[in-house]
């Protein structure tokens, strides 16, 4: 330990109520994954309330970060993780990286409709709420005569087809987070069913979340499944996009956490006070950053336009159970892997085949054309497991190692399976949409 | 090891210290750091113990089989469009009285830096389903090419990419080939293509296989291009995604990485057995080289026109670079809206330092690639050290050793260690300036191998035999006969340490520790950022440009005092 | 088989040829008629351009100013790969990557003849150069001689019209030197070929040529034949190349007379020339002996002695400068010693008075 952090660590334990009275001084470091447009003034602002301190911020993107804080963790220099997705968190604190800690914060309240905002825990604090909405490019979508999404299942119709673009959930914990609240709102086997049908209409499946946004602002792809402030950031730059909020939307929290063993624990922790204050949580409405302020009150002198996710009419009535899915978290990832960003091409071969037979069908309704395509569809959103399945201890073991059971299947025994199973399904999917084209003609 | 090896070992003891320092260092900054982090591959997953069970599943698993196949296909391609590339390049500039030559050598170098995350938004808005060329040819001829879809996509970038690996290699090899092979057949009347594909060439190929190698084994360990494409069913960035998951502790990705090394060095290794007996060295009359013939009209035509057309494709991104890092906004249109220089103002306030780094980074780890790779090059060829040729396999293997392993590796053998200072020994600058030159090793070793085997044993003996030390007539003959090559392996050692990016992601802990490539990286997280970060990537490009420029310089020089007035 | 069935030689005329690399002028001015069917030698020091000259035949070099021509066909701006002139390196230049055989094929392919022409005189050329039995070798498994014939071979399979040989002697040792060149002066009276061959021994240009251009500094000094350079060389370089000669300066000219060391006056041909003659062409006499008439004597005094078997070399220094003179060793002769006083006794008619 380096002489300053001995001193402050004796300090510390020698004078407990002196300490927490004195003010945060010296260097804060934080890693973060938020651009420097975000953290430039929350910087700014931290510094100017209690000068002495100095922020110094290392951006990683979120893998990167929890990777390094747990690979220097003997010798910790990190006071802060500031992050999107709880996934990220969760996995500090299952590993005990994180320091418990309650903000001394009035007027955030602890949940948002049904989804927490805090750790229940203690161990991270939501600071910013995001939703996730629709994306798209106006030159793109004018040049190829496009229409504009209103809903997440305008997504999954014929005009979409090739000009969509969402984030991976295993790489995106924000989209996780989006595909899980379909699977809890429409169930397991319906939820599914609209994920593959919009996922088949997909160009691509990116591997980070930024991907998205920025394909979209170069208009290599018309639309995209983005977390609200990729679209308002970008409109801000200057890009030809716009942005849509669906009726039916998730709510994302931003988060960040203190470290344990933190070397400058009290000035970690007034970061935290400090940007769930009102004038913190003022910071967010610079138009480079646009989130969303968990503090309730911070509504009353928002800027104009800017929606207010607590009255969200949807918001009120939306389960999110946390606990079902934290549990089924990492199976959730790999089906979606499995099922549909590797075996993306045969999902679109069969996707089209279905436009293309309900294109024949509008033209010449035909019985048993309609009832193939329908049998095509329910093959494509069939699924290898049901959802009592996929949270069972068996599975779920399977990814984290070590269900104790003797006969468990492996992780790749099992994505083995599904691969195997999707690539089946929608090749007879695609047999019998083929079939449907035909009949209607 | 018999008695007989022991004493001739003791009898050069310069030479085993040699070995064993070599040895050294590969174990301690690359083969250490990346069995801790591998060693995953081989425990069952989340607990103990030795097993290869997951090996089983590799093979056993349908996406898997085929990732290895596509990764072959994708790499042989690579090579056979690269070569393509580069050979008209290499024949044109070697062979005649090409003024632009030295100019092309050193735009031929530049493919090799594509700045990351900035490059490969500048090649989408060029090349992309919506890019510049296809914009315009919808607009004319109503039909798009999918220059960056699927595999063929991954093709034609990594041929563009690492095509100069091709290009210097064979350059090298084509200026040491000896005049009268070449005037012996123009007397027997063979001329032209027919003098370079049954004489030149053949003399050329150590040179060519240590360059087509190379792109092969870079090609096959490549995930930034496969992801910039949304190309997943290719083993690299299969690995890359298993192992930069949050949260999954999963093997997968760690066996996949070890099928990626023993693949490579496989690769490496027929390479090595298809050379073998190919001993080409030829005594350098006063220098030699291929005589340069001035260009006729319809040869001139013929050469400017096809290396125009080769540079104008392979320096299409960094001209979508430079497009972007003045541009205002550019969305779904040829060109961008509008023109700034407000990018570059930007970046040069916040910029200096990272600069700065950048040059002190790469310098020092092409600077320890050349001499590592030398000597490595020296044990194999001339010194026969029982052993030596696994250090040529260690180095080689670097290659296929993902960045974020290197790093995370780094982290975990050298953070406990504490430096006087009470920094920790891995949040020291150096240990990225050696992460640079242990990622980047196999490419100088290749080109200090090649450069040396076109030095005939006999000018050492000749050194040796008026009384110069081994180390003396390394010194004042071999080195110097070796320019060529080693600065080759220098630059481009150089040219790409300046742009890497994944290691460096986990080892940086301090802002003014960054090199450029990390500021590039921050800016590129926002739309706004953009153009910042293409600008920084320009910048990145004309330092190695400028470098490689002095370099190609002082070798040309060089050659032309050596050949005197022949 | 009649080896010289396809064999037409031709001669060779250089016109006025300038040559320069740069700052430095290499050739001066040359003109050469060379005969077909003739060996010719270009012979001369290190730097003197005969080397360049040959590669300026072979299409390999570009003269400023000037004219090359083959058998009457002006082959000045005809690249090197339609002159067929065969041409010999000093270093062999064999491809190492090639077999013997595959060496030697090589201009047949070039030609596109058919496969089993190609075979024959493939095994045709081995044969006149006793390689056939290694055909399958690679040049790097062949000794330094063998190295040499096969360079050979392979340049005669093509049955060019004019043979270039670049110092084709200079890698190899004294005995086979000799042997090699009396194989070469064979081969090339039975194939009849034209051929010029670069030296700067002149033993060898000597004991094989029909001819021999001397170059110094880029000019040719003198062409003829071995014998006749050797007796009536032109100037100084060509006495001095040639054989042994003893140059002595006249002490002082007067009125159309040199005056030689010793004193004796004689008729000068032209003014500023010096006495220049063999040593095998002078006697040495007792100071006191009587001088005959068409004889010239110079006196000195004996400085060294060598004993050569059948001659005797004496060196007798003569005012400043300093004679050789060979004399016949018949057995039981004492010679002079050491120290002795002895005059040079030179015949008059051969002597030569050359520019300086």
């Amino acid at each position: 330990m380096s002489f300053t952090r001995r001193i402050v660590c004796a300090a510390a334990i020698v004078m407990p109520l002196a300490a927490a009275a004195q003010a945060p001084s010296g260097k804060l470091t934080v890693v973060t994954s938020f651009s420097k447009e975000v953290t430039g003034p929350f910087k700014a602002a931290f510094e100017k309330a209690y000068p002495g301190t100095t922020l110094d911020v290392q951006n990683r993107n979120t893998n990167a970060g929890v990777k390094f804080i747990e690979e220097t963790k003997s010798n910790n220099g990190v006071d802060l993780f500031w992050a999107s997705a709880p996934d990220a968190f969760e996995v500090l604190k299952g590993k005990g990286l994180l320091e418990a800690y309650k903000a001394k914060a009035e007027g955030v309240p602890d949940k948002i409709g049904q989804y927490p905002i805090h750790d229940p825990e203690g161990f991270y604090t939501g600071f910013a709420i995001s939703g996730y909405g629709i994306m798209w490019n106006t030159r793109y979508v004018g040049a190829q005569k496009l229409p504009e999404p209103k809903e997440w299942q305008d997504l999954a119709t014929a005009p979409y087809f090739d000009h969509v673009s969402m984030a991976a959930p295993s790489r995106s914990g924000t989209t996780h987070l989006t595909i899980e609240a379909i699977l809890q709102t429409a169930g397991w086997e319906k939820g599914w069913g609209i994920v593959k049908a919009f996922s088949g209409n997909l160009r691509a499946v990116t591997d980070r979340s930024f991907g998205v946004p920025d394909a979209v602002n170069s208009g290599q792809v018309g639309y995209g499944i983005v977390i609200d402030f990729f679209g308002f950031s970008a409109q801000g730059a200057g890009f030809p996009v716009k942005f849509v909020y669906p009726s039916l939307s998730t709510i994302v929290p931003a988060n960040i956490a203190v470290v344990k063993n933190a070397p400058n624990a009290a000035a970690a922790k007034a970061f935290v006070d400090f940007i769930l204050s009102e004038p913190g949580q003022a910071v967010l409405f610079d138009p480079k950053i646009r989130r969303l302020p968990v503090r309730t009150a911070s509504y009353d002198k928002a800027p104009d336009g800017l929606p207010n996710p607590f009255k969200f009419p949807w918001v009120a009535n939306a389960k999110f159970d946390v606990d079902k899915s934290e549990k089924r978290f990492q199976p959730v990832d790999a089906l979606f892997d499995q099922l549909i960003t590797f075996q993306h091409e045969p999902l679109k071969a069969a996707t089209k085949a279905i436009h293309e037979a309900d294109a024949a069908i509008a033209k010449k309704p035909n019985a048993e054309a309609s009832k193939l395509v329908a049998e095509a569809r329910a093959l494509i959103a069939a699924m290898p497991v049901n959802e009592a399945e996929a949270a069972s201890a068996e599975i779920t073991g399977a990814f984290t190692g070590g269900s104790g059971k003797e006969k468990a299947p492996r992780q790749a025994e099992l994505e083995q399976k599904w691969a195997a199973f999707a690539k089946e399904k929608y090749a007879a999917a695609l047999a019998k949409a083929e079939a449907a084209l035909k009949a209607a003609r | 090891m018999n008695a007989a090896a022991l004493r001739r070992i003791l009898a050069q003891p310069g030479q085993a210290l040699v070995a064993l320092a070599v040895a050294l260092f590969l174990a301690a900054f690359l083969i250490i750091p990346v069995i801790t982090v591998m060693i995953a591959a081989f425990q069952p997953k989340g607990g103990s113990g030795f097993t290869l069970v997951n090996f089983a599943d590799f093979f056993a698993t349908d996406l898997f089989r085929r990732s290895f196949f596509n990764s072959l296909y994708v790499s042989a391609m690579s090579v056979a469009v690269a070569t393509v590339l580069a050979l008209p390049l290499a024949y044109f500039t070697t062979r005649f009285d090409f003024r632009g030559a030295v100019i092309v050598q050193t735009l031929g170098v530049i493919p090799l830096i594509m700045p990351p995350f900035a490059g490969a938004v500048a090649m989408q808005l060029l090349f992309g389903r919506n890019g510049t060329v296809n914009l315009l040819l919808d607009e004319a001829f109503g039909f798009k090419i999918g220059f960056m879809e699927g595999l063929n996509g991954v093709i034609f970038v990594e041929a563009l990419h690492y095509f100069p690996l091709i290009l210097i290699n064979l350059s090298t090899a084509l200026r040491n080939i000896d005049r009268a092979m070449e005037e012996a057949a123009q007397n027997l009347g063979c001329s032209g293509f027919r003098l370079f594909r049954r004489i030149v060439f053949p003399l050329a190929m150590p040179g060519y296989v240590a360059g087509a190698s190379l792109v092969f084994i870079k090609v096959f360990d490549d995930l930034a291009t496969p992801l910039l494409l949304n190309v997943k069913d290719l083993l690299a960035p299969q690995a890359y995604l298993r192992i930069t998951s949050v949260g999954l502790a999963d093997p997968m990705g760690y066996v996949i990485s070890v099928v990626l090394i023993v693949a490579s060095l496989i690769a490496m290794y027929l390479s090595l057995l298809a050379l073998r007996g190919k001993d080409y060295a030829t005594v350098q009359r006063g220098g030699g080289g291929l005589a340069k013939r001035p260009l006729g009209r319809g040869d001139a035509i013929l050469a400017y026109g096809t290396i125009l057309i080769v540079l104008v494709l392979t320096l299409a991104p960094h001209l979508g670079l430079l497009l972007l890092s003045f541009a205002t906004i550019w969305s779904f249109s040829p060109l961008p809206d509008g023109f700034t220089l407000a990018h570059y103002v930007q970046v040069f306030s916040d910029s200096g330092q990272y600069i700065v780094n950048t040059v002190l980074y790469a310098g020092l780890a092409a600077l320890i690639d050349v001499v590592v790779g030398t000597a490595i090059a020296y044990l194999v060829l001339r010194v026969g050290v029982p052993g030596a040729k696994w250090l040529d396999y260690a180095a080689t293997a670097a290659l296929a050793v993902p960045g974020v392993v290197l790093g995370i590796g780094y982290l975990r053998t050298y953070f406990g260690v504490t430096l006087p200072s009470g920094q920790s020994l891995a949040a020291f600058w150096g240990m990225i300036v050696l992460a640079l030159a242990i990622r980047r090793l196999p490419l100088a070793l290749r080109a200090c191998t090649a450069a040396l085997q076109q030095v005939a044993a006999s000018l050492e003996e000749a050194a040796e035999n008026l009384g110069a030390t081994k180390a003396r007539t390394v010194r004042r003959i071999v080195l110097p006969l070796m320019t060529g090559g080693l600065a080759a392996g220098f630059v481009t050692s150089f040219a790409t340490a300046a742009v890497e990016l994944s290691a460096t992601m986990m080892l940086v802990q301090s802002s003014a520790d960054a090199p450029l490539a990390y500021g590039l990286y921050v800016f590129m997280q926002s739309p706004a950022g953009r153009g910042a970060g293409a600008a920084l990537g320009v910048i990145a490009v004309l330092i190695v440009g400028v470098c490689t420029y002095i370099s190609n310089r002082i070798v040309d020089g060089d050659m032309a005092a050596k050949a005197g007035a022949h | 088989m009649d080896r010289t069935a396809a064999f037409q030689p031709v001669d060779i005329t250089i016109e006025n040829v300038d040559l320069s690399f740069g700052a430095t002028h290499v050739l001066k001015d040359v003109n050469l008629d060379i005969q077909a069917g003739e060996f010719f030698a270009f012979l001369g020091p290190s730097g003197c351009g005969k080397t360049t000259l040959l590669r300026l035949i072979a299409g390999f070099n570009t003269a400023q100013r000037g004219r090359v021509l083959l058998g009457g066909e002006d082959v000045t701006h005809l690249p090197a790969w339609k002159r067929d002139v065969g041409m010999v390196f000093q270093s062999y230049a064999l491809w190492p990557h090639m077999s013997v055989a595959q060496n030697v094929a090589f201009g047949l392919e070039e030609r596109r003849l058919p496969r089993d022409v190609i075979a024959a005189r493939v095994d045709e050329a081995l044969d006149i150069v006793n390689l056939k039995h290694l055909k399958d070798r690679k040049p790097s498994q062949l000794s330094g001689g063998q190295q040499q014939r096969v360079a050979l071979a392979r340049t005669i399979a093509v049955r060019p019209k004019v043979l270039l040989l670049d110092e084709p002697l200079s890698n190899l040792d004294a005995k086979m030197r000799v042997q090699v060149r009396r194989e070469l002066r064979e081969l090339q009276q039975a194939l009849k070929l034209t051929t010029i061959f670069v030296t700067h021994d002149q033993e060898e240009a000597n004991t094989v040529c029909d001819r021999i251009a001397v170059m110094n500094d880029g000019v040719v000094q003198q062409v003829g034949g071995p014998m006749a350079l050797y007796d009536a060389p032109a100037n100084l370089f060509v006495a001095n190349f040639l054989g042994t000669a003893n140059i002595v300066a006249p002490v002082r000219e007067e009125g159309g007379r040199a005056v030689l060391p010793g004193g004796v006056a004689v008729e000068v041909p032209r003014g500023g020339a010096r006495l220049v003659f063999r040593p095998q062409n002078a006697r040495l006499t007792q100071p006191g002996d009587a001088l005959s008439t068409g004889r010239l004597r110079l006196p000195g005094e004996v400085v060294h002695r060598e004993f050569l078997g059948a001659t005797i070399r004496y060196g007798v220094k003569v005012d400043e400068a300093e004679c050789l003179v060979d004399v016949p060793h018949l057995g039981g002769e004492a010679g002079f010693a050491i120290g002795a006083k002895a005059s040079v006794d030179i015949d008059r008619a051969r002597v030569l008075w050359l520019a300086a």
